[in-house]
């Protein structure tokens, strides 16, 4: 220790002791030559000997390299700009997109402790679920000792607020929620334990801080206000601040205790259902030192308990799983895959970014030959050489990972101004993280793009030209990758909006009564859909209406099954639906018959399924499932769930009388749908005061869904531009290079008559061949891994002709613009004085 | 490239510090010092070069084996004086009992082979 503090201070203090060991030499050359012996040697040579004792040479050098290389890029300053570009991009991309995974699951969220925040899901070898049925979250609640508290949200359909036209986002919280992750008011308070958990309490409502600003231009005197949710009169008691985070992103526009979710949703028996179905999401804040082991373990002899007193409600072999609960997201299993595919697509950016800049340092170094020599003559050796040249990659690499940071905090800044639905607490500036992954990105990038061209240049190799076809293949390859990827998405999209879906969509109006969450017998379920689509069925325009138990291109569950076919996992989408369906959603019957209404035992699939479940045989008449159900009709492939799955198959059932409370009601008009959804909504209500509809066109529905995909087309799309615009810029330089390395030969041959053609192709021929292998590589490639993107490419194949020729045709057609851009200059190169030049 | 000191090829290697260590044994000195004393004591042998005796002083510093303050040569003239401290007397033993060893081997070879 003492050793090292000694050299510690010979680095702080250097000039003081460099003076002191001058001196000391000094001294010792005037004695000796009192003495009248000679002196040899240089004493900055000998002081420097002295001073490599103290251990801190390296960075001496370091700095010297450093200087020098800022000199030198200072000096090229068009290549320094092109490098910098290609840096900050390469680097900037990927940057962002760490940056979107540390802000969604990486960063602990702004709350009291997060990090004991356990996120309570329920799990059974064969089922799993993140919703909990309420009183099986009440009882961990009340019994729990590994958990210091517990706490729950629930999801709920929009609610009318006063006479707004939009209904508001809606979720309900148990009243220690706000306490338990620390959260303030922005005015006003939130809500209460002592006051707000109770059922009997008065029915208060908490603002989002954004719905707030925007509904009520954040006005503070909206504080004991009364306010109508779904005309239940409710008090305003607060507004949350807008530094306070959302757990699983439920950032809904007002929230209610859920102690008071009867009172807003009448007959709900959400809170008191002692079957299976879930209703909330629950988390616990782990007891000091308890570990999430041991909670699971408690959480599991409370649910045997438990399923003594509701047999119904509990699975067989239920556990309670827990996961860290700090995150705005939790990172799924299910998730990775798709973080794998993003994450691979930025690297590709990267690496055209890298491979890009190596080929141009390797060209560079052609430049450089003479003061290469020149330093190797005068004794460099060739690591010094290369510990040079590495430096200013380095320096480079710092330089555009700063660029990098800064360009991706203004893109994601920009963007999410644009989208312009970021909570205000979510922070896009660059934690200890980003920079970390940032410093690792500028070391790689050093590495990837330096190290070669650095070994060969000190090796004085640089005419050698396989390295930097080599790097121009690889750029050329990846930029292919995702200039193929991004067509094909871009050609999904287009399919999906410009070709039949196998059904209609247009001018149908779906209307979820949403009967179950108040309490709806089969029976009432009966009386009432009968009235309602009487009435529907009367009003001008309309031409059918249809009953859909999953509800349709909006909001609502999925549900699939997945059957094992031929070894062949198929995702099968069920239905359960009343005769009329067909027709109303012009899905044609191709073969067999209709259901009658209730009819039993008896299902209609969609064509794709029975040629897959039965590929050699007749699928009407057969049997399916299980249940042994008839087939009796088959009806055209209508992949309304899964617009994107081409591999989805759909089977209906007859709706029976038990599916009635959940129906959704579709009407298909021929006139406009905006006065027949408030014709609907009326008659809804009229039917049953109670009742708060969620109505939707099946055509918004649809752009919804749409929207996704284009945007996530978009998304691949700024990719590849990117990509083709790195690898143009690439070749530009490369080109430029090449000419002005063999300006003298080029004059030869253009004062000895060389046709342009011929000129051009000395110039160009180097870049064909990578070019070329570069691309075929790119598609071959995509082709190898192109089936993972077979679940988002609606109606297009994942090997598409088109789609590969599209995009290797655009790419080399920017090789080609690129390298004809500087290659003109070869043309216009005048010999005479050319040859004058040296 | 860090550069090791080169001792003369008749001083083996690690010897310079032992010769160092003693001759700052009797009194502390200054770099020119140490050089003549082990001139003078070696017989005019062992010539102890510039190039050697600093970088091996500056080692010697840093180890702290030694100290450096200032005092006044014989020429009157401020210059920096070297002197054992308790760390490098207690080497200065150890390097002496490891150096006997070595020359006893050596000479028992010597001998008997």
């Amino acid at each position: 220790m003492g050793e090292f503090l000694r050299r510690l201070r010979y680095l702080l203090f250097h000039r003081r002791f460099d003076r002191e060991l001058e001196n000391e030499m000094e001294f010792h050359r005037e004695m000796a030559a009192r003495q009248g012996r000679r002196n040899f040697g240089n004493t900055l040579r000998l002081r420097e000997q002295s001073r490599e004792a103290w251990g801190w040479t390296w960075i001496d050098r370091l700095l010297q390299d450093l200087r020098y290389a800022a000199r030198i890029l200072w000096h090229s300053p068009g290549f320094t700009i092109t490098a910098l570009f290609v840096l900050s991009l390469g680097i900037g991309v990927c940057v962002s997109g760490f940056t979107l995974l540390n802000v969604v699951a990486l960063k602990l969220l702004p709350v009291r402790d997060p990090s004991s925040i356990v996120r309570l899901d329920r799990d059974a070898p064969e089922i799993h679920t993140s919703e909990t049925p309420y009183l099986q979250f009440a009882f961990y609640r009340d019994h729990t000792k590994s958990l210091s508290a517990m706490f729950a949200t629930m999801g709920a359909p929009g609610m009318e607020l006063d006479q707004d036209l939009q209904p508001v986002s809606v979720d309900y919280l148990t009243a220690n929620y706000y306490s338990e992750l620390g959260a303030q008011p922005a005015v006003g308070r939130l809500f209460d334990s002592t006051r707000d958990a109770s059922p009997d309490a008065p029915p208060v409502v908490v603002l989002n801080y954004l719905f707030w600003q925007r509904r009520f231009n954040a006005d503070p005197g909206i504080v004991g206000r009364i306010i109508h949710l779904n005309k239940k009169p409710v008090t305003v008691i607060g507004v949350v601040s807008s530094a306070t985070p959302s757990v699983e992103g439920a950032d809904a526009d007002v929230c209610l205790p859920m102690s008071k979710q009867p009172y807003f949703v009448e007959g709900s028996k959400a809170l008191t259902d002692t079957s299976d179905g879930g209703a909330v999401r629950m988390w616990g804040r782990l007891a000091t030192g308890v570990s999430a082991k041991a909670a699971e373990a408690e959480l599991l002899t409370l649910t045997n308990e438990l399923r003594k007193i509701y047999p119904k409600m509990i699975w067989d072999k239920q556990y309670i799983r827990s996961r860290p609960g700090g995150h705005l997201l939790m990172l799924q299993p299910e998730m990775y895959r798709v973080f794998t595919m993003i994450a691979a697509l930025l690297l590709l950016i990267f690496i055209v970014a890298c491979a890009n800049l190596g080929s141009l340092m390797t060209a560079r170094g052609v430049a450089r030959e003479h003061e290469i020599s020149i330093r190797i003559a005068i004794g460099a050796g060739r690591f010094r050489i290369f510990r040079q040249l590495f430096t200013e990659s380095l320096l480079l690499a710092a330089i555009g990972a700063a660029g990098g940071l800064a360009l991706s905090y203004a893109a994601l800044r920009i963007a999410s101004a644009y989208f312009g639905n970021v909570p205000p607490w979510i922070s896009f500036a660059p934690d200890w993280r980003v920079v970390l992954f940032a410093l690792v990105m500028t070391l790689t990038s050093a590495i990837v793009f330096g190290f070669l061209p650095a070994l060969q240049i000190a090796r004085q190799r640089q005419r050698k030209t396989a390295v930097r076809q080599v790097l121009i293949g690889a750029q050329i390859a990846a930029s292919c990758i995702l200039l193929i990827v991004s067509t094909l998405l871009v050609r999904a999209v287009h399919h999906v909006l410009y070709s039949d879906p196998g059904f209609g969509y247009e001018g149908v109006l779906s209307i979820n009564p949403d009967l179950q969450s108040h309490g709806y017998t089969p029976v009432q379920a009966r009386a009432y859909l009968t009235q309602l689509e009487d009435r529907l069925r009367a009003l001008p325009g309309v031409t059918s209406v249809a009953e859909s138990r999953i509800p349709l291109l909006g909001n609502g569950f999925t549900a699939y099954m997945t059957i094992d076919m031929d070894g062949h996992p198929v995702n099968v989408y069920p239905n359960w639906v009343d005769p009329v369906f067909f027709r109303t959603m012009e899905i044609p019957l191709l073969r067999g018959r209709n259901f009658q209404t209730g009819e039993k035992h008896v299902v209609i699939v969609s064509e794709s399924l029975a040629k897959r479940q039965w590929p050699s045989k007749d699928a009407l008449g057969q049997k399916f499932g299980d249940a042994k159900d008839l087939v009796i009709g088959i009806a055209g492939d209508a992949r309304i769930k899964s617009l994107n799955d081409n591999d989805a198959t759909e089977i209906y059932w007859a709706a029976q009388s038990e599916n009635l409370p959940t129906m959704t009601v579709l009407v298909k008009a021929s006139g406009p749908l905006d006065s027949l959804a408030t014709q609907s909504k009326a008659i809804v209500e009229s039917l049953d005061p109670k009742l708060f509809p969620y109505i939707w066109t099946l055509k918004s529905g649809f752009r919804d869904f749409t929207r996704i995909l284009e945007n996530c087309a978009i998304g691949v799309s700024l990719l590849g531009i990117i990509a083709a615009l790195l690898s143009g810029v690439g070749i530009v330089g490369l080109v430029a290079y090449a000419i002005s390395q063999r300006t003298k030969e080029l004059a030869i041959r253009i004062a000895l008559g060389a046709k342009p053609g011929h000129v051009l192709s000395v110039v160009l021929r180097q870049f064909m061949l990578p070019v070329a292998v570069g691309a075929i590589l790119g598609g071959a490639a995509t082709a190898a891994v192109s089936q993972v993107l077979r679940k988002v490419l609606f109606g297009v194949s994942n090997l598409d002709p088109f789609s590969y020729a599209g995009g290797i045709i655009v790419l080399i057609a920017i090789a080609i613009g690129a390298a004809l851009l500087p290659a003109r200059r070869a043309l216009r190169v005048d010999p005479v004085r050319a040859l004058h030049e040296e | 490239m860090p550069m090791p000191f080169m001792p003369k090829p008749d001083m083996p290697p690690g010897a310079l510090t032992l010769l160092i260590l003693r001759v700052l044994q009797s009194g502390s000195l200054h770099g020119y010092a140490i050089a003549q004393r082990i001139h003078l004591l070696s017989s005019e042998v062992l010539a102890v070069e510039e190039g050697s005796l600093y970088p091996a002083l500056q080692k010697m510093l840093l180890k702290g084996w030694v100290t450096a303050e200032w005092g006044i040569s014989e020429t009157s003239r401020k210059v920096r004086f070297y002197r054992l401290t308790a760390a490098g007397r207690k080497q200065l033993q150890a390097e002496i009992s490891n150096y006997d060893r070595v020359t006893e081997a050596i000479q028992a070879i010597l001998r008997t082979a």
